[in-house]
């Protein structure tokens, strides 16, 4: 009789932990999720309406003007362009080479390979910073031009570890049968060890190309030629803008009803859609690749 | 003899040797040249000597260090980094495991992934986007958060978030926490899958409740995991802790008129070298944040392996 006394509160307890924990979660992912809802809601709402405000869950004046004027500037559609070429160019060029100096090191009797390993690991621990950097960067020509996006990033020394213990893993008959019909080192790396490698190659292309879109130091310092400005630049640009007084911010463009404001508005989520279409599905690679930040931090 | 076969052997290995020579030059020169470079701290250094003048350049007696102790913004510039910084590693210690402890209580598959998701996004979002919602949301015009904070009666006038010094702190560790603390909370959930469910049946047969086994079973089991990124974080405590970004939120944040609590060293150092082409003094700068958070790291690293026994080397 006790006994089934105590399961039955044990149970109403379990009922009403389990009610907490659900609305307790709902709230969160509100709190998570609403900011960019409402990013949305206004940028589809025309732009001189929504500075009356509360626009909360619809557009009171449906319209896409907002994002008709951003694809019809020609300031922001040339920098969306930067924007994706440099992800695009810096994303391959970092994957590939990383891989390429990861695949040597993978080689257990590869000669001086510990020699090579203390430099690595002295890289990154130690850097010089920021000014150094850019000193270095001024001395190579590498300011105000295309490859100062791309070069710099071209090798993760925290991935090549990664990529090191992957090739590792890779069963050795895999490249030894090849090897013996005589296929050469850069057929076995391009034919067979990057074909099996594409869990790694989707991490390393979700971490780089998320890093390369949301780069803007080097837009904004190592750039002053207008014309390879990338799109978080320009949205620092309207940042700045915000700080003004409300009336000269919100002002509208031309005689359209196109606010800065608005058009920031489809600007933040035309720069946020690539990446909320991509992360969902890599998931399950999420967790090396915390490790990995952890590291980095 | 020996250097023979020395060059046999790279002959037969040329092209992987290939591959990883062509990373050595790259990293001579991207990362090894830059390090050379931080000599200029102690240094009068002029730009336009380039790189050769990392070594010409005459030393000048710790010059810059006395200058930047001198400064009479040096307290103010201190102060803003270290309270924003230990408020940050005090949320981003509490709130990932909060969030970890929740999200593994639901009992609903697609409920747990979905919150799960919606939780890391914002990691992935860069943090320009992040400051300019921000500033949509705590505007003092129309902002959302006014809006709801005067229908609650809490205010009767909008709050100045945006430009109030008094408000810099909690917004900065409000938004880096809501940034980060769904990334970091995977760490957390990963250690909590492997947890033994043999575990918690036992435990249902001796009639625990919920709480009682996130307590005594599901705490425990994840103390390593805590451990280690406790280190990690009291290591990058100046950077912001785990949320990490002191640097962007400081610099894309702050303003004119909340500057008194929004300059960091960070900021400080990056202005005073990127704006103002002091690049011997800014240099010098970023040196001393690098060398306390070395400091920190290892004096974290001894005092958990005494404590806890566990450390990360």
């Amino acid at each position: 009789m006790g006994k089934s006394n105590g399961k039955a509160m044990r149970s109403k307890d379990s009922y009403i932990f389990e009610v907490i924990i659900t609305v307790l979660t709902c709230l969160i992912i509100i709190l998570m999720l609403y900011p960019f809802y409402y990013i949305l809601v206004n940028s589809f709402n025309e732009g001189r309406d929504t500075m009356l405000g509360s626009i909360f869950w619809w557009p009171r004046k449906f319209t896409l003007e907002n994002y008709q004027y951003f694809f019809k500037e020609d300031v922001w559609i040339k920098s969306l362009l930067v924007s994706v070429i440099r992800t695009v160019l810096g994303t391959l060029l970092c994957v590939i080479f990383t891989c390429m100096v990861a695949y040597g090191l993978s080689k257990e009797d590869l000669t001086f390979r510990k020699g090579y390993y203390a430099v690595i690991i002295l890289a990154m621990y130690f850097s010089g910073g920021l000014i150094p950097n850019y000193i270095l960067l001024r001395s190579l020509n590498l300011l105000n031009s295309f490859l100062v996006y791309i070069v710099p990033t071209a090798l993760d020394l925290f991935f090549i570890l990664i990529a090191v213990s992957n090739f590792q893993s890779i069963p050795k008959e895999l490249p030894e049968s090849a090897r013996l019909d005589g296929a050469s080192e850069n057929r076995i790396f391009w034919g067979i060890i990057l074909p099996v490698s594409k869990p790694l190659l989707a991490t390393m292309t979700l971490f780089t190309g998320v890093g390369q879109w949301n780069s803007w130091v080097d837009s904004a310092y190592y750039v002053s030629n207008d014309s390879l400005r990338t799109l978080s630049y320009r949205m620092i640009e309207v940042l700045n803008q915000a700080s003004l007084p409300v009336s000269t911010y919100a002002s509208g463009i031309s005689s359209s009803n196109v606010t800065y404001l608005s058009v920031q508005m489809a600007a933040m989520i035309i720069s946020t859609l690539p990446i909320m279409c991509v992360y969902p599905f890599l998931q399950k690679y999420f967790v090396s690749g915390i490790m990995l930040g952890a590291v980095k931090g | 003899m020996k250097a023979k076969k020395l060059w046999k052997r790279l002959k037969k290995e040329k092209t992987v040797q290939l591959y990883v020579l062509l990373g050595m030059v790259f990293l001579f020169v991207f990362k090894y040249i830059p390090m050379f470079g931080i000599i200029i701290a102690f240094k009068d250094y002029q730009l336009k000597t380039g790189i050769a003048g990392f070594f010409t350049s005459p030393w000048n007696h710790f010059k810059h260090f006395k200058e930047f102790f001198g400064f009479y913004r040096f307290a103010e510039i201190l102060k803003n980094t270290l309270v924003i910084s230990l408020w940050k590693l005090l949320f981003s210690l509490v709130m990932p495991l909060f969030l970890a402890l929740v999200i593994n209580e639901i009992s609903n598959k697609a409920l747990k992934r979905f919150a799960q998701t919606a939780t890391y996004l914002p990691h992935f979002i860069s943090w320009i986007i992040i400051a300019a919602i921000s500033f949509t949301f705590f505007s003092q015009d129309n902002g959302v958060i006014n809006h709801i904070l005067i229908k609650l009666h809490m205010t009767k006038a909008a709050l100045p978030f945006l430009s109030d010094p008094d408000y810099f702190y909690g917004m900065a560790v409000f938004t880096g926490t809501w940034k980060e603390s769904g990334w970091w909370a995977i760490i957390y959930l990963s250690a909590m899958a492997g947890i033994d469910p043999g575990l918690y049946e036992s435990a249902d047969l001796d009639g625990a409740t919920r709480l009682q086994k996130i307590k005594f079973i599901t705490l425990p089991s994840i103390l390593p995991s805590i451990v280690v990124v406790s280190i990690l974080s009291i290591g990058s405590l100046l950077g912001g802790g785990l949320v990490g970004s002191n640097f962007e939120q400081c610099y894309l944040m702050g303003n004119n008129s909340n500057n008194g609590a929004s300059e960091i060293i960070q900021t400080y150092a990056f202005k005073v070298g990127m704006l103002n082409a002091r690049y011997d003094f800014a240099t010098a700068i970023d040196l001393l944040q690098s060398l306390t958070s070395v400091i920190l790291i290892f004096g974290s690293n001894a005092v958990s392996k005494k404590v806890t026994k566990q450390g990360l080397f």
